[in-house]
């Protein structure tokens, strides 16, 4: 016969189980990727007699954890953008606040600098001037260097960054494949009935973890395990054993590092492969942001310097001889690939700095052609041999290169780097004109001569003394060289304020000289309160010198409101996605975490039903002993 | 129906504190600066304006500097011309004087004396320095000493040319004349010609200093008056060597005309007696003074000395006018970029308000928006923190005693 207080001891036990089970869901109140648990309960089989079925009991079934799994994979993905996000955000501000610090910007450094120029311009002659000019240039190629250092040491953090994301993920997926190895064991002993909630709830963490690293793919078999993958099925866990990554130099980039998995005999580069996480944000901000950057502050320098330069050795210094340049100037930097075959030697000049680009470039060669691609936007040039000329740079080629080899060519990257202030001593700006002109004092006419003007400071009869000497009638001149004693141009027609041209000098005469009147044209010596040049070099601050579209100071004005822009985007693009993750959390949680309130409810609910059913065992002792005494009486 | 695990509550609040937290603290700091742009991503465009703003206003600020350099040099200059004016008035009074009949060979000694001082005051006025040690009227060699006496006269060591400085964006002044426009660039005579009598005639003729009365026909040579006799001349022109006039009957005082000029003989000229009418020809006003000096040198003796002397001296007061007149344009010259500078310093102060309003537009913060935020922003952190606190005591282990 079916026994009410073996009935009631099956419900005692797994009421005491239910009681746990709440108990764990309230101990884990707080545990992060806890999983809440419910216990299964189910009658057990009814027993059959004479007059019906009588139930015996319940037993317990389970413990299950509740949850989602696809809001589970949501959290994941979630993890793996807001991670990425926050990263680049990073990085980007790092850039940011470089750019816009008004201690290392360039933007007052180039405003003080043009300023002392100015200052020069009323009163060249000054040596206390001259000596604020060369110290607000070499305050200048400081901003340059410090931010070049700044680029430089985020590139250093970059490293670090990858090396210690790898790291981090090692040791996830080394974790993740014990777990999937007790998981697996775990089941088996109870034949697959239940699983151990929390190696599960454990694995799930680490998956998200991993996840916040980079975003992988997971796939769970029937033996409980989890497959984990990155991109396209590189396997970073298989079952019970993980593959480790590794950090691996960048063959075509010195001092870069990338990511390698591990294949017994050396690496293979998944660095393309990888999306979402923080490894990715680092390998995307130096790929789309850092190189770009410190390619147009460099350019900025190079434009600046060659600019300058020109300038400066068109004027003469107090010395009397010409300006040398004033600012050094980073050459190309052209990096052979260390894989390469051949013995090719590949050298990059830049021939135009208007034309200058910010972009790297990749020379390969095919066995046939060269190519040289533009790495911004992939625009490329082919040729069988160099030299090969693409904005403003020439790319010339030494040697056989072999099929597949390949160089990476940075103009700019240096520039920032490489500039140098040259000069050395005050009296070396080069303030004046060369030459100057004068009309003489015997002359007639009313006739005026203009200052000079240079069209090219390396006609080496710049510096000859000349005479304009009008002949009679006026009506046409002779050009003289004094100096050599030779007719540079005879009985050339006069127009008054016409350019006259010989020998890199331009001038112009006006109004009516009379014949016999002479206009001199000489070197400028002792001309120390001449501006002209400074003036000139006045006129860069102005010019449109970067890429032929913009001031230097613009140029500087685009690259922070860039710089600005990603970070802004990036800034939003993060807020988005941490509330999609925080949702996404929010949607587990709404099902998989402990309510309190529903624990109480439950542990009220169970602690009832197992004081009814000690009731029950209570009743059926008082039954057995009512029926135990009149046995005893009957007896 | 949806259920809410306990811990979101705590989560959720603090997420949202730290939100507001972040809000608020990026009020304060606007607030704090008083911009509302405060990094780059604040705003890229507004950055790269600002950026841009910042040049162009620091280029006005550098134009005014440049626009004070340039004043304060030209005030220097002026008040120096000033100085020379006042000498060459009282060189002209002197020449005047000494052309007066009353002189005797005593005074025109004192007055030559004076002179001689004047000769020195105007060097040292034309030797003059700025503040910064650079000589004014030396052009560009501005450590070079312009004008130095050598036993030939004093001779210019500067050059012709002018400091040039920008003080607007496109506005540039001279802030300078060299020496040689001012001292030196003088047409002598009466600007087109010069006239003078032979010191070897032997008669009294004098002749005027004349005027160009056809600037159409008139052509910078030189021509020679000579008396064939005293009642007839010839006029050639020795430039070109051709004789302009033949046999003309002479009347003392009637107008002589030819090449477009105009000059009048009067007194009683001698056969042989040449006079000379040249095109005028650059003469620095040391020479002039020096001449006038050589001219009271000599002690005249006859008609035909005094005749020399009155002409030498008429000559001297002619050039003084050309000098004079030259002081004057080139003052006048000063005083009109003074003027430039007066407008371009309203222009560039009104270009700069224009860009600093545009530049407080982009990048200074509304006050009075920003604390309504402000207040905004604390009340609902407060509102989410009293929320919390009746939030967090609601749960039914409380009841369940």
């Amino acid at each position: 016969m079916v026994d009410a207080s073996r009935v009631a001891l099956s419900g005692l036990q797994v009421f005491q189980r239910a009681l746990a089970t709440t108990a764990n869901n309230v101990a884990n109140a707080g545990t992060e990727g806890y999983t809440r648990q419910r216990v299964d309960i189910v009658s057990r089989p009814t027993v059959a007699f004479g007059d019906g079925f009588f139930g015996s009991g319940a037993r317990v079934a389970g413990v299950q954890r509740i949850e989602d799994q696809f809001l589970n994979s949501r959290v994941q993905l979630g993890a793996s953008d807001v991670a990425r996000l926050d990263t680049y955000l990073n990085l980007i501000q790092r850039v940011e606040n470089v750019l816009s610090n008004s201690q290392v910007g360039l933007d007052s450094a180039l405003q003080n600098f043009f300023d002392s120029l100015q200052d020069l311009s009323n009163n060249p002659a000054s040596i206390p001037a001259r000596q604020v000019v060369l110290s607000n240039a070499e305050t200048l190629v400081a901003r340059f260097k410090d931010l070049d250092q700044s680029y430089n040491d985020i590139n250093q953090e970059i490293n670090t960054r990858i090396a210690s994301d790898i790291n981090e993920i090692n040791s996830l997926t080394s974790s993740i494949a014990d777990l999937n190895k007790s998981i697996v064991q775990a089941l088996a002993t109870t034949s697959g009935e239940s699983q151990p909630n929390d190696l599960v709830d454990q694995r799930n963490l680490l998956l998200e973890r991993l996840s916040e690293r980079l975003s992988v793919n997971t796939v769970e078999l029937s033996d409980g395990s989890v497959n984990v993958f990155v991109g396209a099925g590189e396997s970073l866990v298989v079952g019970s054993n993980s593959r480790n990554l590794q950090t691996i130099n960048d063959p075509a980039i010195p001092g870069q590092l990338r990511v390698g998995i591990d294949v017994g005999a050396g690496a293979f580069d998944i660095t393309d492969k990888i999306s979402g996480g923080s490894l990715s944000g680092v390998l995307d901000f130096r790929a789309e942001q850092l190189s770009d950057i410190r390619n147009q502050t460099g350019r900025l320098a190079q434009v600046l310097a060659s600019e300058f330069n020109a300038q400066h050795i068109e004027g003469f210094d107090t010395n009397g001889a010409f300006g040398t340049n004033f600012f050094s100037i980073a050459s190309p930097q052209t990096l052979a690939n260390q894989n390469n075959t051949g013995a090719a030697t590949v050298t990059t000049t830049i021939t135009d700095f208007s034309q200058l680009s910010s972009s790297d470039y990749e020379l390969s060669y095919d066995g046939v052609n060269y190519t040289l691609t533009r790495l911004s936007n992939g625009v490329n040039i082919s040729a069988p041999a160099g030299p090969l000329n693409i904005d403003g740079i020439q790319v010339d080629i030494v040697g056989a290169a072999a099929a597949g080899d390949r160089f990476v060519i940075q103009p700019t990257s240096q520039g920032a780097a490489g500039i140098n202030v040259l000069l050395t001593s005050t009296s070396q700006i080069a303030a004046a004109s060369p030459i100057r002109s004068l009309e003489s004092v015997a002359n007639l006419g009313n006739g005026v001569v203009t200052s000079p003007e240079i069209l090219d400071v390396t006609n080496p009869d710049l510096l000859d003394t000349y005479e304009i000497r009008f002949n009679a009638p006026p009506t046409t001149f002779d050009i003289v060289n004094v100096t050599d004693a030779v007719t540079v141009a005879a009985a050339v027609p006069y127009t008054s304020n016409a350019n006259i041209d010989f020998n890199g000098i331009r001038i112009q005469v006006q109004n009516q000289p009379e014949a016999g009147d002479v206009f001199t044209i000489e070197q400028n010596s002792g001309g120390v309160g001449d501006n002209a040049n400074v003036l000139a070099l006045l006129g860069l601050q102005t010019t449109q010198t970067v890429g032929g579209t913009a001031t230097l100071q613009e140029a500087y004005g685009a690259l922070v409101s860039k710089v600005g822009t990603v970070s802004r985007q990036t800034s939003i693009s993060s807020q988005t996605q941490q509330s999609l993750y925080d949702s996404a959390v929010e949607a587990r949680d709404n099902i998989s975490g402990v309510n309190l309130d529903e624990e109480a409810i439950d542990l009220v609910r169970y602690q009832q039903a197992y004081q009814a059913t000690a009731q029950v065992i209570a009743t059926s002792n008082t039954l057995f002993d009512t029926f135990l005494g009149i046995v005893s009486r009957v007896l | 129906m949806a259920r809410i695990p306990t811990s979101f509550i705590y989560q959720k609040t603090a997420i949202d504190i730290a939100q507001k937290q972040f809000d608020l603290a990026q009020i304060q700091n606007q607030i704090g600066t008083g911009k509302k742009i405060n990094k780059p991503s604040d705003g890229p465009a507004e950055t790269a304006r600002i950026i841009d703003l910042n040049q162009a206003i620091g280029r006005i600020d550098q134009f005014q500097r440049n626009s004070i350099f340039a004043n304060q040099s030209l005030g220097l200059e002026d008040a120096t011309l000033s100085s020379v004016n006042n000498l060459l008035q009282r060189v002209r009074d002197l020449a005047l004087q000494s052309n007066s009949g009353s002189q005797t060979d005593e005074t025109r000694r004192i007055i030559q004396a004076e002179v001689k001082q004047r000769l020195e005051e105007l060097l040292d006025y034309a030797n003059g320095r700025d503040g910064n040690g650079n000589y004014l009227f030396s052009g560009s060699k501005s450590r070079t000493e312009p004008f130095s006496e050598t036993a030939t006269g004093v001779v210019y060591n500067g050059d012709q040319n002018q400091l040039v400085l920008k003080i607007s964006g496109n506005r540039s002044i001279p802030a300078s004349e060299s020496g040689y426009d001012v001292f030196i660039n003088i047409k002598n005579g009466n600007g087109d010609f010069v006239t003078s009598s032979n010191p070897s005639n032997l008669g009294d003729g004098l002749i005027t200093v004349g005027s160009v009365v056809d600037q159409s026909v008139f052509q910078a040579n030189d021509f020679t008056i000579t008396f064939t006799t005293p009642t007839t001349f010839d006029v050639v022109n020795t430039t070109t060597a051709t004789t302009v006039l033949a046999a003309q009957p002479y009347v003392s005082g009637q107008s002589i005309t030819f090449n477009g000029s105009e000059v009048a003989i009067s007194g009683d000229p001698q056969a042989g007696d040449q006079f000379f009418v040249n095109a005028s020809r650059r003469q620095d006003i040391f020479t002039t003074l020096q001449n006038f000096i050589t001219a009271l040198e000599t002690d005249p003796v006859s008609a035909a000395d005094q005749a020399q002397l009155t002409q030498a001296l008429d000559r001297t007061i002619s050039d003084v006018d050309q000098a004079l007149q030259n002081v004057l344009n080139i003052r006048t010259f000063i005083g009109t970029r003074q003027n430039s500078i007066d407008t371009a310093n309203l222009e560039n102060d009104g270009a700069k308000f224009e860009l600093q309003s545009t530049r407080s537009n982009i990048q200074d913060l509304d006050y009075a928006e920003a604390i309504t935020q402000l207040q905004l922003q604390q009340t609902t952190l407060q509102a989410i923190q009293a929320s919390f606190a009746q939030v967090q005591g609601l749960s039914l282990f409380n009841l369940l005693r």
